[in-house]
């Protein structure tokens, strides 16, 4: 493995990214989307083959490492622009450059047309520069630099239909939210460099190792603090409530970063820092907590959209959140298997709804849709089993994933953990079941399909073969040591493992059972009941609003932060700017003004008036002279 | 005869003049006062000077006699434009001073 070969992953989405951004409306719209193709498919054909180099070598010598120049440099404190592929950014490389490849030969018929096409496909290779930087990155400055980046790519591509207002609101709102976590981030950065001088990842690991008991307040601290830009980038209670609404982007978009590849990084991070972490369990508690508490959260707000996209994105933020609980409980290479199968489902999901939405002609609410199994098959055969994946039906990709969280969780943390993730993962069935709606049943919409072409069709096909086979990466089930984790080979915490083997294999059992079943009834209430649970949410409309504004979060939002913000500015521009500094200002013209006027009253052009002061004036100043002499 | 008959003298010629530069209203009577308020200070020099046996104070007074002399012309000049521009040279009809 050559490490001198490893800017070969970055550069061409970056040159992508110039020639389509800067040239684009000079080529034709062909030729862009074969630039924006290459540009994914150059580093992929890369990664492949450093993974089967990485594959064939000894476990110790996975690493590949190459510094490019030196960016900062203060004493002996340093900032490298260094690259570092391990086998954790190789799956987290294979994920972006993987599911990335197949949404941009999508996006080549999805957005075929759009005046935007070419700005499109430049957002989008630019965004892929970014998260291959944030995930190639050996430091947690570079990596803060490609978190921004995919930070700003979301941003543009969320408010990519800048014309609809809703759009550009979207987009703001995602950055302004991000913001919030990213503060977080930045102090954990600084904290880590006042504290131990380094921000390179390996040196950290090695401090992590050595350093004496009293840094772990410290490190804690600094973890916690890098948590909290996680739970914003990958959107988790209570900094998730830009994700829903991010779905207003173009639906590749929602695919690949609000579903796939960005939303992760959160977990990746985390996974990065796993020997801080595992210095820290109180630390993992808070992120296992938040992780369950989203998940359970997100699953019933889940249930409670009427928007195709919106449902999507509920899931994501409860699959993330489960991820969390993976690595909560110390298992990371479990969080990254869920993450791994939670790309590859999502983004089918993602791309067979955008699909769905081409063929209705842009309607995505959820009321209008029914029965289009004999109108799209293939589409719906795709849909279905990235459902079923989500779901956790064995033996798809999901099963195995979310199987293995829900045992890690209940030997760390107990019984009553599993019960409350037992019915996030039950939850996650029931929305799932409300989908199949979609295909079954009468149909509810007016007028001819369009009926997706090839290109619609081929990525979320290959996708749903990923989703069946991804599964294989957990293998052999109930084995500390799975495909995945021996290839990612994370140091854990010891876990007292004072459960035998039965119990898991019946929980297993028990699982595998009981979620299939409540997606059979779901979706057997849902296709066949489909009105009498229309009139039940009916009948309850404010249980059902609140269900699918997610709580009331956003309006909480706007009570407790929105308007005493508006108010403080409000009070600073009125009262303060207006009054108190534009009043210092005016006051002292005024004041000049009104001086002037007053003493503009001696003059009166009396000149009498003028030699009776130039007396009284010489008098004076002769009586002054005199009382100075001494005379009077 | 002392010094300071002569003084008082002066500080009485002065005291007129002043007195009436600031009550009396026409132009051509303000010039007068002024010529009389410059003789009084000239009257205080050369009985300082006598006094003092000095040749000093006596060099002052022609160099205000000098400058009486200009700024009667002057002032005359002035006091006839100013008829020639109001019609009248009652001080308290003419207000071109004001600001």
């Amino acid at each position: 493995m050559n490490p001198d070969c490893l800017w070969l992953l970055l550069a061409p989405p970056a040159l992508g990214f110039l020639v389509n951004g800067l040239m684009g409306r000079r080529l034709p719209a062909s030729i862009t989307a074969a630039v924006a193709l290459a540009a994914v498919g150059l580093p992929l054909a890369v990664a492949l083959g450093f993974l089967l180099e990485m594959t064939a070598a000894p476990p110790e010598a996975r690493v590949v490492a190459t510094s490019l120049y030196t960016w900062l440099s203060d004493g002996d404190f340093q900032v490298r622009v260094g690259l570092l592929l391990d086998p954790l950014a190789m799956v987290m490389s294979l994920v972006v450059l993987g599911i990335g490849f197949l949404i941009h030969i999508y996006s080549v018929g999805y957005m075929e047309g759009d005046v935007g096409y070419r700005r499109f496909f430049a957002y989008m290779n630019l965004f892929v520069f970014f998260m291959l930087l944030l995930v190639l990155a050996d430091n947690l400055v570079l990596t803060f630099c490609g978190w921004e980046g995919v930070g700003l790519c979301s941003y543009l591509l969320i408010g990519f239909w800048h014309e609809r207002k809703s759009a550009c609101d979207a987009g703001r709102k995602a950055f302004i939210v991000n913001r919030v976590g990213d503060f977080g981030f930045i102090l954990g950065i600084l904290l880590t460099i006042t504290a131990f001088q380094t921000v390179d990842y390996g040196e950290l690991a090695e401090i992590a190792a050595t350093a004496p008991g009293d840094a772990s307040p410290i490190i804690a601290l600094m973890v916690l603090l890098i948590f909290m830009g996680a739970m914003g980038k990958s959107a988790q209670f209570p900094l998730h409530v830009w994700l829903p609404d991010a779905m207003e982007g173009p639906t590749p978009v929602s695919a690949l970063i609000h579903g796939a590849t960005m939303v992760n990084a959160g977990v990746y991070l985390m996974c990065r820092l796993s020997p801080l972490l595992n210095r820290c369990p109180e630390v993992l508690l808070v992120i296992a907590v938040l992780g369950l508490v989203t998940a359970l959260y997100a699953a019933l707000a889940a249930l409670g959209q009427r928007d195709l996209k919106r449902i999507l994105a509920y899931s994501t933020i409860s699959q993330i959140g489960f991820m969390f609980v993976a690595v909560g409980s110390g298992m990371y290479a479990l969080g990254i298997f869920h993450l791994v199968t939670h790309g590859i489902f999502k983004g089918l999901l993602f791309l067979a709804a955008g699909a769905v939405i081409h063929t209705l002609g842009g309607e995505q609410d959820l009321g209008r849709m029914g029965g289009l199994f004999r109108e799209i098959p293939a589409v719906a055969v795709a849909f279905l089993a990235g459902l079923l994946a989500l779901a956790g039906v064995f033996p798809l990709a999901g099963f195995f994933s979310k199987d293995a969280i829900l045992w890690g969780g209940f030997q760390r943390f107990g019984a009553s953990f599993w019960i409350v993730s037992l019915s996030g993962a039950l939850l996650t069935a029931l929305y799932c079941g409300k989908l199949f709606g979609v295909f079954f049943g009468p149909r509810r919409d007016e007028g001819p399909p369009h009926r997706p072409g090839a290109l619609l069709i081929w990525p979320p096909a290959v996708l749903a073969l990923g989703a069946l086979i991804a599964g294989v990466l957990g293998l052999p089930m109930f084995a500390q040591d799975t495909l995945l984790s021996r290839f990612l080979g994370f140091a854990s915490p010891a876990v007292a493992s004072g459960q035998g083997h039965e119990l898991e294999v019946i929980m297993t059992v028990f699982q595998g059972m009981v979620i299939p079943a409540f997606l059979a009834a779901s979706a057997y209430l849902f296709v066949r009941r489909r009105r009498r649970m229309e009139e039940l949410e009916r009948a309850f409309p404010r249980a059902a609003a609140f269900l699918a504004d997610g709580f009331g979060l956003d309006k909480l939002n706007a009570l407790l932060l929105a308007t005493p913000l508006r108010g403080a500015a409000r009070f600073s521009a009125r009262i303060i700017d207006n009054r108190i500094i534009d009043g210092a200002v005016n006051g002292v013209g005024w004041a000049a003004m009104r001086a002037g006027r007053l003493l503009a009253l001696l003059q009166t052009g009396e000149l009498r008036h003028y030699a009776l002061s130039i007396l009284a004036g010489a008098v004076a100043l002769l009586g002054a002279a005199l009382y100075a002499a001494g005379i009077f | 005869m002392t010094l300071y008959h002569f003084l008082g003298l002066g500080l009485l010629l002065f005291a007129i003049g002043a007195a009436g530069f600031v009550i009396r209203n026409n132009a051509v009577v303000l010039l007068l006062c002024i010529e009389i308020m410059l003789n009084a200070v000239n009257l205080i020099l050369a009985s300082f000077a006598r006094y003092l046996y000095g040749a000093e104070g006596q060099i002052f007074i022609f160099i205000i006699m000098t400058v009486a002399a200009a700024e009667a012309a002057v002032g005359l000049g002035i006091v006839i434009a100013l008829h020639r521009g109001h019609g009248t040279l009652a001080m308290n009809r003419i207000k071109d001073l004001k600001g």
